[in-house]
């Protein structure tokens, strides 16, 4: 793992452009809104992204703010994955996000796997669309914990060596 | 430094008396005409590909120009000396002799201070006149030429290094430069592959002894950064854009080392540092710095930076340069906050200000001069990051000044939370003099914060980041709220949520909403619709995220909503009325089945309300709305003061007496007079999909209520054929007391006469008679428990089997005046008879037997009490009708299989002119025994008053028992005793009383005067017309006792006896018609002699006879043979065009009658004279 690089924020984002979990991971309560705003102008920047870069599902530094850089990741079914890291003077690996975002993969994975993730009485109604949003309802604690996790290790990485 | 030259040097050198002479000028001229180098492709052993040069710029110097400039040690670029040495010779082919003599030793002379010199190349060009050459012919080859000479002279190793130039004055011909130019390009990439092969083995060796006392960064970048330059010089751009990457990773691995000893400071900022452009290399003396070794870290990072995005703009890499620049800025504005003590105060933020702006100009510089058509979306969108950092230092600025307000947008650009009670910093030292000025003044400033915002959403919308302009606008907003210009804020507040919609990022969408509403408050705008809009849509979004999703501290959540609701309270009490549709905060539960009032018309359906809202929400009403089958609606409301927090229950009333299953519609909740509905109907769009069309739709059923208000059709009583149709109405008034009632009949293509109504029940003289309009008929003041039956004439509907009659019925209790009940039923009512009924005419002289068949067209029974057949008018008609069967025939029972038949005897005194009519009294057999049914529960209450709520209940369960098995029938058509097949279940409330019933109705026998309600039908019936009837007998003429022998000749007469009395010419005397007789041939019994057939004249009431005689074949007994008597056509009348036949009626007196025939016995002679001879 990289040293010093610190997750501020992840989104999940569904291929429709609709938010699955914004965790933020600064004290800041008010800050809060700053990377709703990072997750959401990604999407512009994924766009232009997407378009020309086909097969890869890590996109890259999307931008950068003053504080944070935004790194995003798109899996094969289109659902989008932001990253907002603290910006520091060290570059980041892109081979350290890109395991990173894998991790944060794998999580979403796990949870829309969750065959109780639709409640059966609204099975006709809703959408293969609405399954990647209902993941991220706050019903599922599971997959906020992992996210969590995932961003507490990367902020430790001395904690990766504890078995 | 000096900017790099753009150029390859080439020199070239040749006889002094040559260079001046002007076939030099013009060949010089020639020459420079096929420059610049195209599509050099380098081939390079140190590097992997090949790299290809575009464009190369080549620039030919006399060699006597160039100075030795050795002296200096600083390396600078490759390109500096030439790369290439040319030396013309102009001496003639073939001129062996000159060549020797003077030339060779030019050649060699040149050839020795070049061929010394490092990393240079040499050729000698030969320039030959094309016209001496093709003089020179073939002849002379043996002695080789000039070139050949040369060639052995001087060129020792394998690289040809001789190259023939053909020249003619005037003719610009590109193949004779061909060669020429081929030789220049490798000796050109030769020289520079090795002199770069040698520096970067210079670098090499610099870098190996990093770690050696003495070595010296700076130094080394000046050596490394010379190679750079020379790839920039030959358009090697990303080559040169490597060795600087290369040069940075070094910078950070020097810094890590913490080795910064051939740095000054990182920063001692001079006082315009903060404003000046970023981009520009000259703006310091850079390289001198760094070779002076007194360089800031700052001013190198800056010097790298603008080498590097200098390449970047030159190779049309204008996106990467914003982004760099971007990148950098953030960068290294953190490393200068670090030491924020040892800089003037605001340094940085001034600076990333300055410097973004200046290199976003810089860019567009740079961008007017590079076509970059698919590239410009990236390249705006980079810009437009850059203005967006200079946009948020205004931002970190505006709050230092207190411009702006330390709260999201703004504060969300500063690095640090603010502390409280900071000290404004001076803005003295910010050299920018646009932001200077801006910071003096809140307006200036505000001005510039706008137009800076303005000119990155401007750049943001021509790149297509529509987000990003979203936020900005965003923050224009804010501004606006800030400054107090609340109508502007107002709306960019209201349009921005519905860009986040769409994508439900509630978040961003609830900030909005907050802001519009606070926005609203400060305004003190009056509550109006807009302002309930935008609540109710932030209701919206705190319902559809369970109120997680907004960006407000937790505890303050649910108060702001409440106190959002309370305002709402206010506001919807004096608002013009609105409805919403479809909000998510309210869901409404139907329950699937509707509970009955016991007490009143009307149900009770229960619904759960999902409150999302963390507070109560003030409501008046809900209601709900069902439809049935026939499109029927009805409302179910209640009122209610509030729905708290979460699932409330309601009992919703509908004093609609209906049942059956309905569709839930829709529901609304009203407060005050703001409306919230919810469609609860789904129209499943996609066909193939059947699963969202399942289960989306509610049904609710609502039992029947057998003590309420209803309407019922039925046919009436007496059902006459040919006269006008007409139904009975009935309305059962149930438990209610009617104030007044009013109903209209609809049916399609059948005209209802409600002027032509009858009550035809017996409480009709009580309450007042029914008030009809052609529309409508009102009924007031009807008791309870009561059956009024209305009989209402309508038009034809024979063609129909049945009418699909649709009632809509309006009534008010006693007891609920204020409430008035309107149902919609619908009501099929079967116009066919359940019997047929066929008739047979017997006449016999002046009397008819007509035999009515009684069929049943239906597989049910028929009991039928009895059958009539009455004269028009007895009185004068002169009829006398006789039924033949006694009255105490009792009961008959049609069944399909078994039709039933009536016999009358008809008396007149001449031919019937009018119809007669049937009148057949019926009933079916169901209607029979719900009837007993009903009379023994009847009894069975009387008994045991207790029951009475159940009576119709056991009536129905017991029926619902008979439809069950059928065993019973036959029993009870024979014997009355009804034996109901199985028995309730035993925890059924109804299971006493039926078996009561049961008991009773097993005793029960067939009374014998019918009860109960009996259905009559009137048939119309003509009594033919026949003009002639005929007897005709066949007379024995002989003793009574005598015995008959067979073979025996009988005498015997026909009289047939002809009477006009049920014809048109009835009594009258004098008409006559002519007849035929035949006697029927029975040729196995008799032998028939005489007049068998012929013809005679009828007259009313004569007789015509003829006498027969009949011989018996053989013995036995036999009928006589019948006579068939015909009318033979009328003479005198003739109708549709062929002979009229009056019709005849015979019949055989003698039908009945049979003859005994003995056999003869013994034997009989007869003797018979032979005459005499």
């Amino acid at each position: 793992m990289a040293p010093n690089l610190r997750l501020n924020a992840v989104a999940f984002i569904s291929p429709q452009n609709h938010p699955i979990l914004i965790r933020t991971f600064t004290k800041q309560d008010e800050g809060a809104i700053k990377y709703h705003y990072i997750a959401h102008t990604s999407l512009d920047v994924i766009e232009e992204r997407a378009s020309s870069k086909s097969s890869e599902c890590y996109l890259g530094l999307l931008y950068s703010t003053e504080d944070v850089a935004v790194y995003g990741y798109m899996t094969p079914l289109k659902v989008k994955i932001v990253l907002a890291a603290a910006l520091t003077d060290a570059v980041a690996r892109d081979v350290d996000l890109n395991m990173i975002f894998k991790a944060l993969h794998m999580a979403y994975y796990s949870a829309i796997s969750n065959p109780f993730l639709v409640p059966p009485d609204t099975s006709g109604a809703v959408h293969d669309s609405a399954r990647p949003v209902l993941a991220g309802s706050p019903k599922w604690k599971q997959f906020r914990r992992r996210v969590d996790e995932i961003a507490r290790i990367v902020g430790n990485p001395a904690t990766t060596t504890a078995p | 430094m000096a900017g790099p030259k753009k150029s390859v040097i080439v020199s070239y050198s040749s006889t002094q008396s040559f260079l001046s002479s002007s076939s030099w000028t013009q060949i010089l001229q020639t020459l420079n005409s096929q420059l610049p180098l195209r599509n050099i492709h380098w081939k390079s052993a140190s590097r992997p590909s090949i790299r290809t040069i575009h464009e190369l710029d080549v620039s030919l110097v006399n060699l006597d120009t160039i100075r030795d400039e050795l002296a200096s040690q600083i390396p600078t670029t490759l390109l500096e000396r030439p790369l290439l040495n040319i030396y013309v010779i102009t001496c003639e082919n073939n001129d062996l002799e000159a060549y020797r003599a003077t030339v060779k030793k030019q050649i060699k002379e040149w050839h020795a201070t070049v061929s010394t010199r490092k990393n240079q190349e040499w050729l000698i060009l030969h320039v030959v006149r094309a016209d001496t050459r093709v003089q020179s012919g073939a002849f002379f080859t043996l002695k080789g030429s000039v070139l050949d000479k040369v060639r052995a002279d001087f060129n020792t190793d394998k690289r040809e290094r001789c190259v023939q130039l053909v020249w003619s004055t005037g003719t610009n011909n590109p193949a004779a430069w061909a060669e020429f130019l081929n030789k220049l390009r490798d000796g050109m990439l030769s020289a520079f592959e090795s002199a770069v092969i040698q520096r970067e083995e210079d670098v090499r060796r610099s870098e190996g002894q990093r770690q050696m006392p003495g070595w010296n960064f700076c130094t080394f970048f000046i050596l490394k950064e010379s190679l750079a330059t020379s790839f920039e010089g030959i358009t090697l751009y990303d080559d040169a854009l490597v060795v600087y990457e290369e040069l940075e990773i070094s910078f950070y691995q020097v810094l890590k080392e913490k080795n910064l000893s051939w740095f000054g400071t990182l920063i001692s900022p001079s006082p315009k540092d903060d404003s000046a452009p970023l981009l520009s290399i000259d703006k310091k003396p850079y390289r001198e710095l760094i070779l002076a070794n007194n360089i800031t870290v700052f001013d190198f990072r800056i010097y790298v930076l603008s080498r590097q995005c200098e390449l970047l703009a030159k190779a049309s890499r204008l996106t990467e340069v914003c982004r760099k620049v971007g990148v950098f800025l953030s960068a290294f504005g953190r490393r200068l906050r670090e030491i924020e003590s040892e800089i003037p105060p605001l340094f940085v933020e001034s600076w990333i200000y300055s410097s973004a702006l200046s290199a976003v100009d810089q860019c567009d510089s740079w961008g007017s001069k590079v076509d970059l058509d698919a590239k410009r979306p990236a390249f705006n969108a980079g810009k437009a990051e850059l203005v967006e950092l200079a946009r948020n230092q205004l931002d970190v600025l505006g709050i230092e000044k207190q411009y702006l307000p330390c709260k999201p947008p703004f504060s969300s650009s500063l690095l640090v939370p603010r502390p409280e009670n900071a000290q404004p910093k001076s803005t003295e030292s910010i050299s920018n003099p646009q932001l200077s000025a801006a910071l003096r003044e809140p307006d200036t400033f505000y001005d510039l914060y706008i137009m800076t915002t303005n000119r990155a959403i401007d750049l943001y919308a021509k790149s297509g980041r529509r987000k990003f302009a979203l936020k900005l606008h965003g923050s224009l907003a804010a501004l606006d709220l800030h400054r107090g210009r609340l109508d502007n804020a107002l709306t960019t507040y209201n349009s921005l949520p519905a860009h986040y919609a769409p994508h439900s990022w509630t978040s961003l969408e609830s900030v909005m909403l907050t802001r519009a509403l606070e926005t609203h408050e400060t305004a003190k705008k009056p509550k109006d619709r807009d302002w309930i809009h935008v609540l109710l849509a932030f209701f919206k979004t705190y319902a559809e995220s369970g109120g997680t999703e907004l960006l407000m501290p937790e505890e303050s959540k649910s108060a702001y909503v409440s106190q959002c609701m309370s305002a709402l309270e206010v506001a919807v009490t004096n608002l013009e009325s609105g409805s919403y549709p479809d909000h998510p905060a309210l869901r409404l539960q139907v329950s699937p089945a509707a509970t009955l009032d016991e007490s009143r018309d009307g149900s009770y359906l229960t619904v759960t309300v999902h409150n999302s809202l963390p507070c109560a929400i003030p409501v008046s009403e809900i209601s709900v709305h069902l439809t049935g089958r026939e499109s029927e609606r009805f409302k179910f409301t209640t009122t209610s003061e509030s729905l708290d927090s979460g699932k409330t229950t309601v009992k919703l009333f509908s004093p609609t007496p209906c049942h059956g299953t309905f569709l839930l519609e829709s529901s609304e909740i009203r407060m005050q007079r703001l409306l919230l509905q919810w469609s609860h109907r789904r129209t499943s769009h996609i066909k193939g999909s059947r699963h969202t069309a399942k289960g989306n739709n509610t049904l609710v059923r609502i039992p029947h209520d057998l003590l309420a208000f209803d309407v019922s059709l039925r046919q009436p009583p007496l059902v006459a054929l040919g006269a006008t149709p007409s139904l009975l109405v009935v309305i059962s008034t149930g438990r209610n007391k009617i104030a007044s009632t009013s109903f209209s009949l609809s049916a399609p293509s059948v005209v209802f006469d409600y002027q032509g109504i009858t009550i035809s029940s017996s409480i009709a003289a009580s309450s007042s008679p029914p008030d009809s309009t052609p529309d409508r008929i009102t009924l007031q003041d009807l008791p309870e428990d009561e059956d009024i039956e209305l009989l209402i004439p309508h038009s034809d509907v024979s063609s129909f089997h049945s009418i699909k009659v649709t009632i809509e019925v309006d009534y008010t209790t006693a007891s609920e005046l204020s409430i008035s009940r309107s149902l919609r039923l619908t009501r099929v009512i079967n116009t066919t008879l359940p019997v047929s009924v066929n008739v047979e005419d017997f006449f016999r002289g002046n009397r008819l037997f007509s035999k009515f068949i009684v069929s049943t067209l239906s597989h049910q029974h028929v009991r039928i009490l009895n059958a009539r057949l009455e004269p028009p008018d007895s009185e004068r008609s002169g009829l006398k009708i006789l039924a033949c069967s006694s009255s105490k025939r009792g009961i008959v029972t049609v069944t399909p299989a078994q039709p039933a038949q009536f016999l009358f005897q008809i008396n007149s005194d001449g031919p019937v002119r009018e119809a007669l009519s049937l009148d057949i009294t019926y009933r079916m057999l169901r209607e029979e025994v719900e009837f007993v049914i009903e009379e023994a529960v009847e009894r069975a209450i009387v008994e045991t008053p207790d029951w009475k709520l159940q009576r119709i209940p056991v009536v129905r369960k017991l029926i619902q028992l008979l439809e069950a098995d059928a065993s019973w029938v036959e029993i009870y058509g024979i014997s009355g005793e009804l034996h109901i097949p199985g028995s309730p279940a035993s925890d059924d409330v109804l299971r006493e009383p039926a078996e009561v019933v049961k008991k009773m109705l097993q005793t029960h026998k067939h009374p014998t005067t019918p009860t109960g309600p009996w259905h009559d039908i009137r048939i119309p019936v003509d009594v033919p017309v026949m003009n002639i009837v005929a007897a005709a007998e066949i007379k024995l003429s002989m003793q009574k006792d005598t015995a008959l022998y067979a073979g025996q000749p009988i005498p015997a007469t026909l009289t047939v006896h002809s009477t006009f009395h049920w014809g048109t010419s009835a009594n009258d005397k004098e008409r006559q018609y002519m007849m035929q007789y035949d006697v029927e041939e029975m040729v196995k019994e008799w032998l028939v002699s005489g007049k068998k057939r012929g013809t005679f004249v009828a007259t009313d009431d004569g007789t015509f006879i003829v006498p027969l005689t009949l011989v018996a074949l053989h013995h036995g007994e036999f009928t006589l043979p019948k006579v068939v008597i015909t009318a033979l056509p009328l003479a005198d009348v003739v109708t549709m065009g062929s002979l009229a036949i009056p019709n005849t009626e015979t019949y055989q007196v003698h039908g009945a009658e049979k003859v005994l025939i003995s056999p003869r016995g013994g034997r009989s002679t007869f003797v018979l004279g032979m005459g005499s001879t």
